[in-house]
């Protein structure tokens, strides 16, 4: 078109207002003026390259799990910017910070850029060439793989390769998921991941999910709670209940937030059920008998939680019909975590929101692209096996288990135990270094890749994520091509005539187009649309709901008080730092964390109840130590957290990495005690006790918040008003 | 303009905000900040940084108080010394506010802030001359100087991670302060457009970056001349009017959220807060 009607001109105004931009963009800092680029002139400009004009390109956040479908701006070739595409039903057009983050994992300058054998460089061909070698000589079941959760084609791909050599050992790990609630809510509910509607809850309670921060899928339940806590909406304004021994993000935004004793969840659910049942809600026979012991002065004696309390929530659960009860990641972690869960699922069956507020998932029409989330299980069974020495080669892929396995698994002792380590990393992170192949990846900006989040709010969908830019570094190679070319060492019948990942993804998805719900269009069309808009919602039945949640069984054990650790450690999973993976990217140290403010560092909260006790003030650099490590780090008075408990976030404290993680912190990993859920093996995250001791030094915490410590030094501020002093019937 | 039309021009001059009659014309840019849906997760600010390169400082600089976030979340706790915080924390997202009459800039001696006839406060960088006068006038404490020459600091931009600078904005460099925009190269752009096509910029055609961002639509900006905008309706049926410095829905109402923050500094800021509710019965 241009070609058409280009005249004199028109060339002459494009030269014009090419000569203006390049005048208004020269003030200082281009590389132009550094003379590190030159200026070429777009004599035959890149495809979809309008200089000065930003275009959009669709993709999917790899930050976490949760699937959220972005739109990447591009401007001259460079992504600049993600924002959220509307089009999917489970972000609906919004970002978290983790995920506006993702550019710094692409322009991370601590990324790997070249293949490594045994710390030195070495060429891609080479690097396969190796692993070739090497799995000719081993039998199948020599080798195993570690994955964090996968779905889509990459899995696919995975289990192809596992197939190929005839490995069934493939552990999927995640250091931090709802893998406890995961198991209960099999149980209860026939599916592990039912879909929750804040939404439609007139009251939600929720035992440590801390479904704002960083829980399962935190922006999706960020608008579902918008939408639960408008006045103007049928149900009226819904009210929220926290009840966790540490505050948590979503806790700072509940109408009451309980500070229950560690590890008791499931007592006061019980308590609940009781207290329900006296107020004269049908409760079943069973149900019962099994909570008749229940009464509110022993169960407030137990949780620390008053009788007036407990007979308020009875109350508030009674009359706010449908509810929603929520276990989270306080209450699955203990050796009696899946206990706790079915109790919880228990008091949703006795309020009947099972079917109201908690529905059916939608059925992925093809199992073997759906989601398999991690677990931290896993991990210790592989510990298991290569410490007995049976694991030869172990591949370990978008996992960090020499930083996130706690000291007392000895996991990096039994790792090099296996003769032959292949780990895909972006960065040289605490694993890559115990490589003896390290493989470096595409950035997610710049990867192929499908996916089919687990946690699903509608119906299943298919999110597709395609490269926003060129490849920042030549020597990186996607996941998928990785994959392909060991398959082709293999199985060369098979995957010989795809060329790359692309050529593979393209047919694998277009072949099954009439599935996809494009069964009308051609290929190059629906191909060129599902690119366009990022994802493919796939037609099919909502699945099925059962409600099973039984009262038989349920056992709590005593709390037993360990006399040399007097504290419980309640490891916090922050919205910014997670398990870890992303503490490379400095918007995310920099971004204080909400409840403390601090940056750049860990912390240790105290109640200052406690600390009082201890001696201990603000910035006292002070010693936690458990049975099975110990970390230093500076003390935070935190009035939100149970006075037995103290809180340390994970994420932080890497020795290796890059520029932004390594050395800021302290590691919470490595010093959690090895005690597990008992029902499913989970690693129990809050079983570790801990004693908390002055080192003698102390700093001054950096944070966000003023000396003033969180006043308004009687100015209104950050107003609040009674719901019973406010109309919001309403507001726009 | 020569001293004397500007002398006897003055109060057209200075007064681009609307005084009687005086009102603004075509747009007013403003916001409305609901906080009983801001859960404080920070998403805002994150987004923040992305669109209008700003600088990260490091731990060490961020120690001294040099930390460029121009939307930050401010965490409150009760102060009725309950042992627990029982019900929750408050936060705050704060940015400048926009003012109206704005502290900032009567005593900028050089100009570099002034304010623009759609109601932004303005920061001029390359007339800067670094005074921090208007940093210390400022009520809300949200204006940020660059004590660093941050692009050459490998700590912000190294190499790589410059490539991720949006175009669209400056670069500021040493010396010079900086503050939130409500992203007004959006503003432009939208602007632009819809003056090529012979109309007004319509409601939800430009978003702020932090806005865009909230997933939970605590944020919502628009054209507060625009009768049809969103923030314009938020405004009204709030009863909060952006010229007064105390207002009447006050005296009476008790169940209206809205309010601004320090009003009685007569500073007329642009950013309307709903307050946060907190249920009475539980």
């Amino acid at each position: 078109m241009i070609e058409n009607n280009f005249n004199r001109r028109d060339f002459l105004k494009v030269l014009g207002w090419g000569g203006a931009a390049v005048t208004l963009s020269g003030c200082g800092f281009t590389s132009v003026q550094d003379g590190t680029e030159t200026v070429v002139s777009y004599v035959e400009p890149t495809e979809y390259a309008l200089p000065g004009i930003g275009v959009y390109f669709n993709s999917t956040c790899a930050q976490c799990d949760a699937g959220c479908s972005i739109t990447g701006r591009v401007r001259e070739g460079r992504a600049l910017k993600l924002e959220g595409n509307a089009a999917s039903s489970i972000n609906r057009g919004k970002m978290c910070g983790l995920g506006q983050a993702g550019v710094q994992a692409h322009y991370n300058p601590d990324r790997l850029r070249e293949p490594m054998f045994k710390g030195q460089p070495v060429a891609w061909d080479k690097a396969l060439g190796l692993i070739d070698e090497k799995v000719k000589t081993l039998k199948g079941d020599d080798v195993a793989f570690l994955t964090g959760g996968m779905s889509g084609h990459v899995k696919v791909l995975f289990k192809n390769y596992m197939d190929a050599l005839g490995s069934k050992n493939h552990y999927v790990y995640e250091a931090v998921s709802p893998s406890v609630v995961r198991a209960a809510n099999k149980k209860a509910y026939g599916v592990e991941a039912p879909r929750l509607r804040l939404d439609k809850a007139k009251a939600v309670v929720s035992f440590g999910a801390d479904f704002l921060g960083a829980w399962v899928s935190p922006v999706h339940f960020s608008q579902q709670y918008a939408q639960f806590r408008k006045g103007n909406r049928p149900e009226g304004r819904g009210v929220l209940v926290q009840i966790e021994p540490k505050m948590t993000l979503t806790g700072a935004n509940a109408d009451r937030w309980i500070p229950l004793r560690p590890g008791t969840d499931g007592v006061l659910a019980l308590g609940i059920i009781h207290a329900l049942a006296k107020n004269g809600l049908s409760v079943p026979a069973d149900v019962a008998a099994a909570v008749k012991d229940y009464a509110p002065e022993r169960v407030s004696q137990e949780t620390g939680v008053s009788v007036e309390q407990i007979g308020k929530l009875a109350a508030l659960l009674k009359t706010h019909t449908p509810s929603l009860v929520l276990a989270g990641d306080a209450a699955e972690g203990y050796q009696h975590g899946s206990q706790n869960a079915a109790a919880i699922a228990l008091l949703n069956r006795v309020l009947g929101n099972v079917g109201k507020t908690i529905e059916a998932p939608a059925n992925v029409p093809f199992p073997q692209i759906a989601a398999q989330g991690g677990n931290r299980a896993a991990l210790q069974a592989l510990n298991g096996k290569l410490a007995s020495g049976k694991v030869q080669m172990l591949f370990v892929h978008g996992a960090n288990p020499v930083y996130t396995a706690p000291l007392s698994l000895k996991f990096k002792e039994n790792l090099n135990k296996a003769t032959f380590k292949v780990v895909f990393a972006h960065y040289m992170d605490e694993t890559a270094l115990q490589a003896d192949l390290v493989l470096p990846l595409d950035s997610a900006l710049e990867d192929w890749a499908t996916a089919v989040p687990e946690y699903l709010p509608e119906g299943a969908q298919l999110n597709v994520q395609q490269p926003l830019m060129e490849k920042l570094h030549a020597g990186t190679r996607g996941t998928g091509d990785i994959l392909l070319a060991l398959l082709k060492q293999r199985r060369a019948n098979e995957y010989g005539k795809f060329d790359d990942f692309y050529a593979y993804l393209r047919n694998a998805v277009v072949s099954i187009k009439g599935a996809l719900g494009g069964g009308g269009k051609d290929e190059d069309t629906f191909w060129a649309e599902t690119l366009s808009e990022g994802l493919v919602k796939l037609p099919g039945s909502g699945g099925n709901l059962s409600s099973k949640a039984s009262a038989a069984g349920l056992h709590f054990p005593a709390v037993v008080e360990d006399a040399a650790y007097p504290l419980r450690l309640i490891p916090s999973v922050t919205a910014n730092m997670r398990d870890g993976r992303n503490a490379n990217q400095p918007w995310l140290q920099e971004s204080p964390d909400p409840l403390t403010t601090i940056v750049w560092d860990s912390w240790v909260e105290i109640h200052p109840k406690t600390a009082a006790k201890l001696g201990i003030v603000e910035g006292d650099i002070v010693e936690v130590a458990s049975k099975s490590g110990s970390i230093k780090a500076q003390a935070y008075l935190f009035p939100g957290i149970h006075p037995d408990a103290v809180s340390v976030p994970l994420g932080y404290g890497h020795e290796a990495m890059g520029r932004y993680a390594k050395g800021v912190g302290a590691n919470a990993f490595a010093m959690l005690d090895a005690v597990s859920d008992q029902e499913t093996g989970e690693l129990a995250m809050n079983e570790t006790r801990v004693k908390i001791g002055k080192t003698g030094q102390r700093i001054i915490v950096i944070k966000e918040e003023g000396v003033a410590g969180g006043k308004q030094a009687g100015k209104k501020i950050a107003a609040r008003l009674a719901s019973d002093k406010v109309d919001l019937s309403k507001e726009v | 303009m020569s001293v004397s039309n500007l002398l006897e021009n003055w109060s057209k001059v200075r007064h681009t905000h609307p005084v009687g009659d005086v009102p603004h014309e075509e747009y007013k840019w403003a916001m409305a900040i609901d906080l009983d849906a801001c859960t404080g997760c920070n998403a805002c600010s994150v987004a923040c940084y992305a669109e209008n390169n700003i600088a990260v400082v490091g731990k060490e600089k961020y120690a001294h108080g040099q930390a460029m976030h121009w939307m930050r979340i401010e965490r409150y706790w009760d102060e009725d010394e309950r042992e627990f915080p029982d019900q929750g924390a408050q936060f705050l997202p704060m940015m400048c506010q926009q003012c109206e009459a704005a502290p900032c800039e009567t005593v900028c001696p050089v100009g570099a802030t002034n304010h623009t006839a759609d109601g932004l406060n303005s920061q001029v960088y390359n007339r800067c001359v670094g005074s921090r006068y208007c940093s210390a006038n400022c009520p809300f404490k949200v204006r940020y100087f660059n004590w660093w020459d941050y692009p050459d600091q490998e700590n912000a931009w190294p190499d790589e991670m410059k490539q991720q600078l949006n175009p669209d904005v400056t670069v500021r460099t040493k010396g010079v302060m900086e503050k939130c925009t409500f992203c007004v190269q959006r503003l432009t752009a939208a602007k632009n457009m819809a003056r090529n096509e012979g109309r007004l910029v319509k409601d939800g055609e430009v978003q702020t970056a932090c806005q865009q961002a909230c997933p939970t639509n605590a944020i919502s900006f628009g054209n507060l001349v625009d009768a049809e905008s969103r923030v314009h309706k938020q405004w009204k049926q709030q009863q909060v009017e952006l010229a007064e410095d105390a207002q009447a829905k006050d005296e009476y109402f008790t169940d209206l959220r809205g309010y601004r923050i320090l009003e009685d500094l007569r500073a007329y800021p642009s950013v309307m807060y709903l307050e946060r509710v907190r249920e009475s019965a539980i």
